[in-house]
C-alpha cells in the first residue's frame, strides 16, 4: 500500500506520517500549495515532495487529504480521478455544495472516502455507543458534549481564516461531536441552535472563537456541543473531547485523553504526558486495511456532520433555530 | 443588642436546614408559622420552636422572617411580611413568575424593608472563590461559562409539593435557578436564553445563554443520576485564563461501605466545607439587616433570576431563543387590576 499526502496543512498531518512510518507503510510523497511548508514537512518526515500533485497521486493507492478545508475539493477530485481511496480531514468542505460534490465524485469513481473522525475508533466511544444501542441505558434523553481547545496558531493559523476554513471554532470543533451524537443515536438531527462570540483572541482573528450548540434529535432528544477555542495558550495539551449521555437507565460520562501522566516541573511548570490509546492509529490502520470497519465514518457521515456545523454558523448569525430537512440543504 | 428573633415560615426540608443555620450564627429562633397538622412536631420541639398558625400573631413575635414555603406560596407571605415591616429571607426561587417576583420586590422596596432571596450558591466557599477570581480580573474577559448541577431525583414523599411542577416550577425553577443566578452574578445580564428539557425520565435540562457582555453560558441541571450522588462542576474560560472546579475533584474523602448508603438530600452536607453556605448566608443577611451591610444577593438579583428562569421555560415551550423580561419595564403593581 502506497500512501500520498495531498496537503500537509492540517494539524494531524505530522501524527499521521509518524503513525504510518511506525507501521511500515510506504509514504510515496507529499504535495502542498505552499512549497516552503511542503519541503519543511518533507524534510521532517523524510518524505519526497512533489510539485505536481497529479504526478504524486499517480504513484499512490491511497491518499490522505490534509490540505486546508478550502482545498479539500480539488484534492479529493484529483485523488478520486486517480482511483485512490481517500481519507479526508474534517470538515469536508466550507459549504454543502463543495462537500457534496466531493462525496459524489468518490461515489462516481467508486473509491472509498473516509472522513477523519478518529473518535469512532476509540473504545470508550464504542462502549458508549454499545450501551446506547443495546438498551443498557434505557431511553436516552440528552447528550452533553465538549470539544474545546487552544486556538490554532502559527502553522495552523489558517483554521481561523474564514476563506480557508469556512469559519472558526464552530467549523473546527462541532463536527466530531455532531458525528458521535448522530452515530450513537442512529438518527440525523432535526434542528440546530447555536450562539457564538469572539471574546477570546478578539484582536487576532475575525472568526468566532467560542460557541455553544444545541441539536434537536427525533423524539425530543437533545445534544449540546461546546466547540470553543478557549483553553489558554499555556494549557497542558491541545484541548479535549468529552461527552455525557443522560438516560432513564443511568448516565455515561466519557472523556478521551485522560490517560496521562501529570508532570510537575521539567521543561514546563506543569504538563501532561499521554500514554493512552491512539485512535488516529486505529483509524489509519482501518483505512489502509482491505477489510472495512463498518463503524468508520463514510463520506456521507462527513457530509452530515458538515451540515450541522454550517447550520450552527447560520443559527449563530441569525439568532434563530435552523431546521434541517431530511435532505441535506444547499449551501 | 439582643439577638434578633427569626421566625421561619414552613418547616419542611429547607425550613429545618435554615433553622440549624440560624442557631449556628447565634440568632434566636422564634415561633414557626405553619398550617395545623403539617410539619415535623418532633423536630420542631427538638429545635425549641413553637408552632403558630396565625399570621398576625407570628409577625408580632418575630424581628426577621424566613420564608421556607413551597414556592407557589412565597408571594402571599412575602407581601404580608413586607407590610409588617419585617426583613425577610426568602427561599429560592423568589416566585414562579417574573410578575409575582416583581410584586414582591416592589412591596419591599416601597416599604423600605430588606429582602434577600436565598441564592445560597453565592455563599458557597467554592463558588464565591471562583467569582472572586473573575472579579479580580485575573481571567480577563469571560468568554464561556459552564455550570453543571447533577443530582439524583429528590424524594420528598408521595404527594409532595416538590414533585408538582405547578408548585415547584420544575427543574428549571427549582434546580437550574441556582446556576442561572450564579451565571448572572459572574457574567451579568442575559440577552437571550435557549432551553431544552427531557420529555420524560427523572428530569434533565440544558440552557444556553447569551449574556449582554458577549459571554456565553452552558447550564446543565439534572435529576437523572441513578445513584445517591450529587455532582457539581463549573468552568470559566476567560481571555487570560481558565478556571475549573468540581465536586469530583474537591472531595476530600471517599467512604465506601458495604451497607446501603444513606440518602442525602443536598450535596452541601460535606464535613470538609470551609464554611456552611447556609450559615454564611444567614450571618450576612443579619448583618445587612442590623448594620446596613451590603447584600451579596439583592432583591433585584432574586427578581432577575426568576425572569431568566422564566425565559428558559418560555424557550422550552416555544422552541426558540427567548429574551428575559426586563423587570424594570414592568408596570407598577398598583396599575394592574389582577
Amino acid at each position: 500500500m502506497r500512501v500520498a499526502f495531498l496537503g500537509v496543512a492540517h494539524v494531524h498531518a505530522d501524527a499521521y506520517a509518524e503513525t504510518l512510518r511506525a507501521a511500515g507503510v510506504e509514504i510515496v510523497g507529499a504535495a502542498d500549495r505552499d512549497a516552503e511548508r511542503a519541503s519543511a514537512w518533507g524534510r521532517r518526515h523524510a518524505v519526497p515532495v512533489f510539485d505536481d500533485p497529479a504526478a504524486l497521486v499517480a504513484q499512490a493507492d491511497a491518499v490522505i487529504v490534509c490540505s486546508e478545508t478550502a482545498f479539500h475539493l480539488e484534492s479529493v477530485l484529483l485523488a478520486a480521478e486517480a482511483g485512490c481511496d481517500i481519507l479526508c480531514e474534517k470538515p469536508l468542505g466550507r459549504s454543502m455544495a463543495e462537500s457534496r460534490r466531493l462525496v459524489e465524485a468518490c461515489d462516481e469513481r467508486g473509491v472509498r472516502l473516509v472522513t477523519a473522525f478518529p473518535a469512532r475508533f476509540d473504545p470508550t466511544m464504542r462502549r458508549t455507543k454499545d450501551l446506547v444501542a443495546n438498551g443498557s441505558l434505557g431511553v436516552v434523553r440528552a447528550i452533553t458534549g465538549v470539544n474545546q481547545s487552544v486556538m490554532p496558531l502559527r502553522d495552523r493559523a489558517w483554521f481561523a481564516d474564514p476563506a480557508l476554513a469556512g469559519g472558526g471554532a464552530m467549523m473546527d470543533h462541532i463536527v466530531h461531536l455532531a458525528d458521535l451524537c448522530t452515530w450513537m443515536l442512529g438518527a440525523e438531527p432535526e434542528s440546530v441552535y447555536a450562539v457564538a462570540n469572539r471574546v477570546m483572541h478578539s484582536t487576532v482573528v475575525s472568526v468566532e472563537t467560542s460557541g455553544l450548540v444545541m441539536l434537536g434529535y427525533p423524539g425530543g432528544v437533545f445534544a449540546s456541543i461546546d466547540c470553543s477555542w478557549n483553553r489558554p495558550l499555556d494549557y497542558p495539551t491541545w484541548g479535549g473531547l468529552a461527552m455525557s449521555v443522560v438516560a432513564d437507565g443511568g448516565r455515561v460520562d466519557a472523556e478521551l485523553g485522560v490517560q496521562r501522566l501529570e508532570r510537575f516541573g521539567g521543561a514546563t511548570p506543569y504538563s501532561w504526558i499521554p500514554w493512552g490509546i491512539d485512535s488516529n492509529e486505529r483509524m489509519l490502520r482501518d483505512f489502509l486495511s482491505p477489510s472495512v470497519d463498518a463503524e468508520a465514518a463514510s463520506g456521507a457521515d462527513g457530509l452530515s456532520a458538515t451540515r450541522v456545523a454550517l447550520a450552527a454558523l447560520e443559527s449563530a448569525r441569525t439568532g434563530e433555530v435552523v431546521a434541517l430537512g431530511t435532505e441535506p440543504a444547499d449551501g | 443588642m439582643s439577638a434578633p428573633v427569626v421566625g421561619i415560615v414552613g418547616f419542611g426540608f429547607m425550613g429545618r436546614v435554615h433553622a440549624a443555620a440560624w442557631r449556628a450564627v447565634g440568632a434566636e429562633l422564634g415561633p414557626v408559622l405553619m398550617r395545623p397538622g403539617h410539619g415535623h412536631a418532633d423536630e420542631l420541639a427538638a429545635a425549641g420552636c413553637t408552632p403558630v398558625t396565625d399570621v398576625d400573631e407570628f409577625l408580632a413575635a418575630v424581628d426577621v422572617v424566613d420564608i421556607c414555603l413551597p414556592t407557589a406560596l412565597h408571594r402571599e407571605f412575602a407581601l404580608r411580611a413586607a407590610e409588617a415591616g419585617r426583613p425577610t429571607l426568602c427561599e429560592k426561587p423568589l416566585a414562579l413568575s417574573t410578575r409575582d417576583a416583581h410584586d414582591i420586590v416592589e412591596a419591599f422596596e416601597r416599604a423600605g424593608v430588606p429582602l434577600q432571596v436565598a441564592h445560597v450558591l453565592r455563599f458557597d466557599a467554592e463558588y464565591a472563590a471562583a467569582r472572586r477570581v473573575v472579579a479580580s480580573g485575573d481571567l480577563g474577559e469571560v468568554a464561556v461559562l459552564r455550570l453543571t448541577r447533577s443530582s439524583f431525583a429528590p424524594d420528598r414523599g408521595a404527594g409532595s409539593w416538590f414533585s408538582d411542577d405547578a408548585q415547584s416550577g420544575g427543574i428549571v425553577f427549582d434546580l437550574m435557578i441556582h446556576d442561572l443566578d450564579y451565571a448572572l452574578w459572574v457574567a451579568g445580564p442575559v440577552a437571550t436564553a435557549f432551553g431544552r428539557v427531557a420529555s420524560g425520565g427523572a428530569g434533565h435540562a440544558i440552557a444556553i445563554l447569551r449574556h449582554e457582555s458577549g459571554a456565553l453560558s452552558h447550564i446543565e441541571a439534572s435529576w437523572a443520576n441513578p445513584d445517591q450522588r450529587f455532582d457539581t462542576a463549573g468552568e470559566i474560560a476567560g481571555t487570560r485564563g481558565l478556571l475549573r472546579f468540581s465536586s469530583e475533584t474537591s472531595r476530600t474523602m471517599s467512604v465506601r461501605l458495604r451497607a446501603e448508603p444513606e440518602a442525602q438530600s443536598t450535596g452541601l452536607g460535606d464535613i470538609a466545607l470551609r464554611s456552611n453556605p447556609f450559615e454564611a448566608q444567614a450571618a450576612e443577611f443579619l448583618a445587612a439587616v442590623w448594620s446596613g451591610g451590603a447584600q451579596r444577593s439583592t432583591p433585584r438579583d432574586g427578581l432577575a433570576a426568576v425572569a431568566l428562569a422564566e425565559a428558559v421555560r418560555r424557550s422550552i415551550f416555544s422552541g426558540r431563543p427567548e429574551r428575559p423580561e426586563r423587570p424594570d419595564r414592568l408596570e407598577p403593581a398598583a396599575d394592574r387590576s389582577s
